[in-house]
Formats: C-alpha cells, sequence, structure tokens
C-alpha cells in the first residue's frame, strides 16, 4: 500500500449490485485510517423509507459498528454541504452512494425536471462532495454501475442515466484513483497503483 | 475497424473527437438510417454512431439469425471501404445495453440478444476495441482482426 505521501486523497468506485463494491470500499478506507491515523467516518445518504431499508441500514450500522476500528456516522440525505462543518481535517470519509444522494436529490422537491432543476441538482451534489472532500484527509465515494442496459423509450430513465453519467464522468476527472469492482475484484481504471 | 463501446452517457463521443480529427460522422442518434453502403463517401475517416439502434431496426424485420447475417453482411461493406485506400479506417460507436435486468417486452429481450451478437461479431473483427469508462478508455483489443 501507499506511503503518507503518496496516499490519494479523492477516490472513486463503482460496481454493479452486489458486486464487493461497498465492502472495498470499507476495507480500503479503514486501511486509510490506519496508516494515517485518520478518523474513520460514513457519511449515511439512505433515508430509511421501507421496511427493508431500514433493516438494511441497522445491518450496515451494526457491521461498522462491530469493526476492528470504529466509525463515526454523519448522516445528511440532500444538500451535503451543509455537513461541512461537521468535517475535521484528519477525517477519512466514505460516502456511499451517489445514487441513493441523486435520487434524494431529485426527488425531495416536487419540481419539475426541467434543464434548470437538473443543473441546480449535478451542481449541488458536485459541490457537495467537492466541498467534503476538500475539508477531509481523504474522501472516497461510491456509486452503481446501471448505465449499460437500454435508456430509450423512457424519458425518466433517459434523464437520470444522462445526469449520473455527467456526475460519474466528473468525479472520475476529479479522482485520484478510480475503480471499477467487477465481481468483488477491483480493477484500477484511473491512478497508478505504487 | 475500431470499436468503440461503454455504458450511455460514458463519454464515448466526445473520446473519439478527442482521439480522430477530420471524419465524416454518421449517427443513429440523430436519426441517420443504417449507412449500408458508403463506397460513395471521401475521406479517410468514418465514424458510425449508435450501432445498436441500427441493430433494434433489423429486429423489426428479421428473426437473430438473419440479424446476424444482415450485420455481417454490414461490416463487409465497411470493410472493404477501409481496404480501398491505404490509411482508411471506420470508427463504430455502439452502447452496451446488455447488463441490465432481462427485459419484460419481447421485443427489447430480442434487441438486447440482436445487440449482443452484434457487438461481438464487430468485435472479433475490429482491429481495436476500446470500452470507455467515464471518459476513460481502457483498450480490451488491439493489434489485428481473428481469424
Amino acid at each position: 500500500m501507499k506511503s503518507l505521501l503518496t496516499n490519494p486523497s479523492f477516490i472513486f468506485i463503482t460496481g454493479g449490485v452486489r458486486s464487493g463494491k461497498s465492502s472495498f470500499a470499507e476495507r480500503m478506507a479503514e486501511k486509510m485510517a490506519q496508516e494515517t491515523g485518520g478518523v474513520l467516518t460514513y457519511f449515511a445518504t439512505g433515508v430509511s423509507t421501507d421496511h427493508e431499508m431500514a433493516i438494511r441500514i441497522e445491518k450496515h450500522q451494526r457491521d461498522r459498528q462491530t469493526a476492528k476500528q470504529p466509525w463515526r456516522t454523519i448522516e445528511h440525505s440532500t444538500r451535503i454541504e451543509t455537513a461541512a462543518p461537521q468535517i475535521g481535517s484528519n477525517d477519512i470519509i466514505l460516502l456511499d452512494c451517489v445514487t441513493t444522494l441523486l435520487n434524494n436529490e431529485l426527488f425531495s422537491e416536487q419540481d419539475v425536471w426541467d434543464e434548470k432543476f437538473l443543473k441546480k441538482v449535478k451542481r449541488t451534489i458536485l459541490t457537495g462532495i467537492h466541498c467534503i472532500k476538500s475539508r477531509a484527509k481523504a474522501m472516497i465515494v461510491v456509486s452503481n454501475e446501471v448505465l449499460n442496459e437500454p435508456i430509450f423509450g423512457n424519458e425518466l430513465v433517459f434523464t437520470y442515466a444522462r445526469l449520473l453519467g455527467q456526475i460519474h464522468q466528473h468525479l472520475v476527472k476529479e479522482a485520484d484513483h478510480a475503480y471499477l469492482i467487477e465481481a468483488g475484484i477491483p480493477i484500477l481504471m484511473k491512478g497508478a497503483e505504487k | 475497424m475500431h470499436f468503440v463501446t461503454g455504458g450511455a452517457f460514458n463519454g464515448k463521443r466526445a473520446w473519439v473527437k478527442q482521439t480522430y480529427k477530420g471524419y465524416h460522422w454518421i449517427s443513429a442518434y440523430e436519426n441517420a438510417s443504417l449507412p449500408i453502403d458508403v463506397s460513395t463517401i471521401e475521406g479517410n475517416l468514418l465514424v458510425l454512431e449508435g450501432i445498436e439502434l441500427w441493430v433494434k431496426e433489423f429486429t423489426n424485420k428479421y428473426n437473430l439469425n438473419e440479424c446476424r447475417n444482415v450485420w455481417n453482411r454490414c461490416l463487409d461493406q465497411w470493410q472493404s471501404w477501409e481496404k480501398e485506400k491505404p490509411g482508411r479506417i471506420i470508427v463504430i460507436i455502439g452502447t452496451d445495453i446488455t447488463k441490465g435486468i432481462v427485459p419484460v417486452e419481447k421485443e427489447n429481450r430480442r434487441w438486447r440478444d440482436a445487440a449482443g451478437w452484434a457487438f461481438q461479431d464487430l468485435a472479433a473483427r475490429a482491429e481495436k476495441v476500446d470500452i470507455i469508462w467515464y471518459g476513460i478508455n481502457h483498450t480490451i483489443k488491439a493489434g489485428g482482426e481473428e481469424e
């Protein structure tokens, strides 16, 4: 693993459903915290809208509590930049995941999905992430691979896909390292592993 | 032939525009019809974009085997355009639509199957294949056609 000096500060990770992306991200965060003495911080974006979601969230919380290293949790489902005052320069932030955040922003208001609103949503998410990462020691952002199926024919899906694709492209551009997880195996797509 | 693929809104078009200069661009996304006969096209660089939409049209007319045959006849034509003059190249862009949940509608299942075959056949005949992942290219084949 990298030395202190070459530690990347912004990492982007995607994968399909059950690809192992979350546990890869958690292990990476724990390793980084161990090496740098950073504070493990889970940035939770999930809103428990139903029973199944509540159980999932609870399981994730339990997992992090019983982990070898303790995790601190920050909960924010929209406008994440408002959490900035809670972020310290020693924090290793894990945000999982961007699609949840995008859903929250898109469906939080009864807005029509016009270009102005979509631009605002994109800006809110990107500046939010940027703001958090610039205050922290490091930030790992996890998202989903959902753009490899037909998106034509349904305007809502098409618009959502376009927005998510643009956000992912931007995050990859910003990232020091970007990983695609396939069946539990991380593929380094950007950044050289030392 | 250079096959460029990847998911939707991953930056395939931007990558091709960045990589190649001086192209003749034909796009299914701009409602262009499938250019089977390209012999009158001048220049050395032809870009065909959105092949999955053209393949979808095949599935309205043909069964899966016929789709594959028609597709391979298109590839024949395009390859002969390339071979006509030295330095010519065709760049073919296709959006991957094959990794979702099995579609409920029969016509979409047929489309997905036909697209999968079309991409395989194209990749086998292409000299180079790149996957574009959020703006980053990953070359998965380079250095020639499989026999």
